[in-house]
């Protein structure tokens, strides 16, 4: 690539042309290359070993009960050695999902307001102190959480769901102080600030001319946003969304204090459940044998509820972007080579 | 960063006026004020948590803090006078000490990977499938990063609980968050930039190196500086492989303490006083990351000037 | 930019050096122990959390004479399976050994020698007010409780118990631990014991399948969840509920007495407790008069010749794991009254000591 850039008839006549390198010149590049690519296959084989030693663990306990029973049981009970992680499952998904329904829109207005509508000195201020909410460690989630969040807020989720009864899980039920709800809400505080930074800086990488282009069209400054802004952004925003419900999905020790563990399904949003990653940091000090099994099981459940989420997400986003590039895109001159290459590496490479 | 901020309000509503007196209809200009309201009421909303559990912190820890608490080893002595409890100096100096440990080994490792992802193995099958498997690792929970050193370093081997463990399982958990948000910043350095240092006859480690990087760097330091913080915050990780102790050490192959560990110790203790420290040792660990992003940040800003 | 970094970490580490260089030196405590064999040494253990603020006052009693202790508290479960793995030099178990577990850790070439501690009892503390503490209950009134048949605070069966007490007819709230833990063995298994239809639909266990009720993380939690509920009822750890002042009831014994949770009731538990050979004593439903029916005990368990069995810290650690265990028997019993904890019998206590004397390090012995 160093050399092939430089057409032909450029070409210095007399001499070597200082284009040109040697081969000892060309030795860091190779170097580099190379062991990156090392690196990177070194990770992958590290990330498979960390599976493959996990599956290990796991499989007492899927011998015990199948893999569909222990997936879909539903009924995790330690004394008579029954291990059905199905309630664990529903808790898991109810809280991330949840997590993501709040946090994911707030944290992107969050984003949009610091580097859109903010004015220039609070930017530096506001950047902080979202970011601030990243510093606080999960136990103290879990206690303010359980201390102070959830006994404030027993009567008002009561109400709500009193009012909501006609619809089946999302309303109705008795209140308890832990519960799915809770647990949702403080895993939204706790992932805002990952989905606002990535946010937020993908947002700040938007050319001036793509925005500049909406304005002088004369787009409100929300349409500017929502024209110009958002559509650019929108695969990073994903990539920070996916972090996020990573980090809601595996989160253990605020959700062990906030959901109650109880090892049944919770019929209702505002009743207590379990989740995947919660059983494991309760029972992993006292568990022994398939128990001990069973809890590496329920890693590996969570292990693969990520693959499949990120393969979806992934899935819609390079659909979007292929629909986006046959539509002809971005218009801007400048912006459309790089906007299109932009795109379709975006598109695939961040992903989900 | 902010050409847009500064030139468009001003330039766009006044060069488009006389276009924008038939163009901007009530409509419109109701939809721009109630978006421009949500988002900053939502911006309000991300806010109010923090406001509370800053609050709630300082409530709870701030009289717990003094000269003594912060110079001072936990003592274990909670039913006599005396010596009293201790602070938690070993806590401060050994989570340091860890999360420096892990950083060091996630935050280059993780890096190198993203510039692979982004420069070198791009659409390939084998980068989709290094991405692939980095995305399943974010959503791994915090625990079974121990519980796998735990296996491989400790039963594995059958040696004891060290300090240098408790880093290993912490990069661990650091290692996708940091090359996830690498990549997604290093995808969106334009083209044109890399291209015309080539143009210019640099070789490829140049242009990632002096170019790709720099750009990219204010960005990645955003990740990394939330990796290390939720590192530094996080307890399952290190309950299996680091093991506490009360005392101040600078030997990572031993036993070690940490902020998060002495708060999840003591935040159950019968004793009054123990739960007390528990709240200023939390209230300690929230102010010590945001003084790093504090500096860090300082640093960016000033080297992005020169 | 990345030089800059460099420079900015190293001056937050010499800061933070300079902190612990400057800071004062790390509190030295009054150490008052007589005895001349002072050992130094560094010793590890691992396992009960319920025991563990006691082992660590121990522990910092016996600094000044150069016995550093790293303890811990994992859970029994993990604390034993740190023994099994040579991870640390001693283990601390709540519930007696399995006979699998004490084979396990025979397999280290040295069979495994429990020795008990002391005892701490589970209260039954509610949250009724207008209701005085000292509550009488039988176990089968707090089975059913827990079981949900007994729903209102002035339910007939709680009503027989307490004449003459006005019981409000306020809703029951049943509060347990939602984490595993030696208090819930120590609990279900009281009520294991004392109400059959209990064992058969729960049983006994750190986890057991909960009919009813609101899960709470640590004794903490339990305690905040039944202060914040009027009408709640969960059982804490004794030493959390006599420093927080608790509410708590008086339990029928199986001698008909109902006793309220104190240190001398909870001692008087083991008395006459049949103690196997192997020491694994549990108390189950005590039938002295004096006693309190819900209480526990706590063991440390170590391989009878440590350092054949491959102790991680060698001999000095061997020594160090006698050393504390013979002032946590001796002296250090009178620490556990301020601590809310309560001795073991004198009976018990002397076959602690016995077992203690046995241990050996390749064969010489080690206790006095």
């Amino acid at each position: 690539m160093e050399s092939a850039s430089i057409p032909s008839g450029d070409r210095p006549a007399l001499g070597r042309s200082p284009l040109t390198r040697s081969v000892l010149a060309r030795l860091p590049d190779r170097a580099l290359k190379y062991g990156l690519t090392a690196l990177a296959a070194l990770i992958l084989a590290l990330i498979v070993y960390f599976f493959i030693r996990l599956i290990g663990q796991a499989r007492p306990a899927f011998a015990k009960e199948g893999i569909f029973g222990f997936i879909f049981g539903n009924d995790w009970n330690v004394n008579a050695e029954h291990f059905g992680a199905l309630p664990l499952l529903v808790g898991t998904l109810v809280t991330s999902a949840l997590a993501l329904l709040i946090g994911v829109p707030v944290a992107v207005a969050a984003a949009v307001y610091a580097t859109e509508l903010c004015p220039a000195r609070l930017r530096g201020a506001l950047t902080l102190l979202v970011e601030l909410l990243a510093a606080v460690p999960s136990v103290v989630y879990g206690l303010w959480g359980i201390f102070f969040l959830a006994p404030k807020l027993a009567d008002a989720e009561q109400w709500v769901a009193d009012r909501l009864s006609f619809i089946p899980f999302v309303g109705g039920g008795h209140a308890t102080i832990p519960n799915y709800f809770i647990t949702g809400l403080v895993l939204a505080i706790m992932i805002l600030p990952i989905v606002s930074a990535i946010a937020r800086e993908v947002m700040a990488t938007v050319p001036a001319d793509h925005k500049e282009a909406a304005l002088g069209l004369g787009a409100t400054r929300w349409e500017m946003i929502r024209m110009a802004v958002l559509p650019y952004c929108r695969s990073g925003i994903v990539g920070g969304a996916m972090l996020g419900l990573g980090r809601a999905i595996g989160e253990t020790i605020a959700v062990t204090i906030l959901i109650g563990d109880a090892p049944k399904l919770g019929h209702h949003l505002v009743e207590q459940g379990y989740s995947l990653a919660a059983v494991i940091a309760n029972e992993f000090g006292e568990a022994q044998n398939v128990h001990r099994s069973a809890l590496f099981a329920a890693g590996l459940v969570l292990f693969v509820l990520t693959l499949l989420v990120n393969g979806v997400a992934r899935l819609l986003v390079v659909r979007a972007a292929r629909s986006r590039g046959a539509r002809g895109g971005r218009g801007a001159a400048s912006g459309a080579s790089v906007a299109a290459g932009g795109q379709a590496v975006a598109g695939t490479a961040v992903g989900a | 960063m902010s050409a847009s901020g500064a030139t468009a309000p001003g330039g766009g509503d006044a060069g488009a006026h006389t276009l924008a007196r038939f163009a901007l209809s009530p409509a419109r200009r109701r939809r721009d004020m109630l978006a421009r309201g949500s988002i900053l009421a939502a911006t309000v909303i991300a806010l109010v948590p923090l406001a509370l559990i800053v609050y709630y912190l300082l409530r709870k820890g701030l009289s717990s803090w003094s000269v003594s608490f912060f110079t001072t080893d936990p003592t274990g002595n909670t039913f006599f006078g005396g010596s009293g409890i201790g602070g938690i100096k070993s806590a401060i100096l050994g989570t340091i000490e860890i999360v420096a440990l892990a950083s060091a080994i996630a935050v280059p490792i993780g890096v190198c990977v993203a510039i692979w992802l982004v420069e070198y193995g791009r659409a390939s099958w084998f980068a989709q499938t290094v991405r692939f498997f980095v995305d399943v690792l974010t959503g791994v929970p915090s625990i079974v990063f121990g519980l796998f050193v735990y296996i491989v370093l400790i039963v594995g081997t059958g040696s004891t609980y060290a300090g240098y463990k408790g880093s290993i399982a912490l990069a661990l958990l650091m290692l996708p968050i940091v090359i996830r948000s690498a990549e997604v910043v290093l995808v969106l350095v334009p083209s044109s930039l890399r291209e015309s240092a080539l143009a210019l006859g640099a070789p490829r480690w140049r242009v990632i190196f002096s170019v790709v990087l720099p750009t990219a760097a204010p960005g990645m330091l955003t990740g990394v500086l939330l990796a290390v913080a939720r590192a530094a915050g996080e307890t399952a990780p290190l309950l299996f492989t680091a093991a506490a102790t009360l005392n101040t050490t600078f030997d990572l192959g031993g036993f070690m303490n940490t902020l998060p560990v002495q708060i999840y110790k003591d935040v159950t203790s019968a004793t009054t006083s123990v739960e007390h420290r528990a709240w200023g040792a939390a209230l300690t660990l929230v102010l010590m990351v945001l003084l790093l992003n504090l500096i860090a940040r300082l640093i960016s800003r000033r080297s992005r000037l020169a | 930019m990345i030089k800059n970094r460099t420079v900015a970490l190293a001056s937050c580490a010499a800061l933070a050096l300079g902190v612990a260089a400057c800071g004062s030196s790390e509190s030295s405590n009054t150490s008052s122990s007589k005895s001349s064999n002072d050992v130094s040494a560094t010793i590890s253990g691992a396992g009960s959390t319920f025991a563990a603020p006691v082992y660590e006052q121990w522990g910092s009693e016996l600094k000044g004479s150069g016995l550093t202790l790293n303890y811990q508290p994992v859970g029994s479960g993990a604390g034993i399976t740190s023994l099994e793995s040579k991870t640390v030099d001693f283990g601390a178990s709540d519930p007696p050994l399995k006979p699998a577990d004490e084979a396990t850790i025979a397999k280290n070439g040295s069979p495994a020698v429990q020795i008990p501690m002391f005892l701490g009892a589970i209260t039954v503390s509610y949250n009724l007010p207008g209701v005085k503490a000292g509550l009488k209950l039988e176990g089968k009134t707090i089975a059913d409780i827990y079981l949900g048949k007994v729903k209102t605070w002035n339910d007939p069966e709680i009503k027989a118990l307490n004449p003459g007490v006005s019981l409000p007819s306020t809703a029951i709230t049943v509060i347990h631990r939602s984490d595993s833990s030696g208090t819930t063995d120590g609990f279900t298994g009281f009520l294991s014991d004392v109400d059959p239809e209990w064992k058969s639909k729960v049983g006994e266990g750190k986890t057991v399948p909960w009919p009813l009720g609101t899960g709470a993380k640590g004794n903490p939690g339990v305690a905040a969840a039944v202060q914040q509920t009027t009408g709640a009822v969960g059982y804490v750890e004794q030493a959390y509920a006599l420093e927080h002042n608790f509410t708590y009831a008086s339990v029928k014994n199986a001698s008909g007495k109902f006793v309220e949770p104190s240190l001398e009731s909870t001692s008087a538990a083991a008395e006459g407790v049949t103690v196997p050979a192997n020491l694994g004593i549990k108390i189950s439903n005590p039938s002295a008069p004096g006693a309190y029916p819900i209480t526990s005990q706590t063991f440390v368990v170590v391989n009878k010749d440590l350092c054949k069995a491959g102790t991680p810290g060698g001999e000095s650690a061997a020594k160090g794991v006698v050393r504390f265990l013979e002032y946590g028997l001796g002296e250090g019993q009178s620490i556990l009254s301020k601590a809310d904890y309560a001795k073991l019998p004198s009976a018990i206590l002397a076959k602690s000591k016995e077992a203690l004397a046995g241990l050996q390090c390749n064969g010489k012995t080690l206790g006095s």
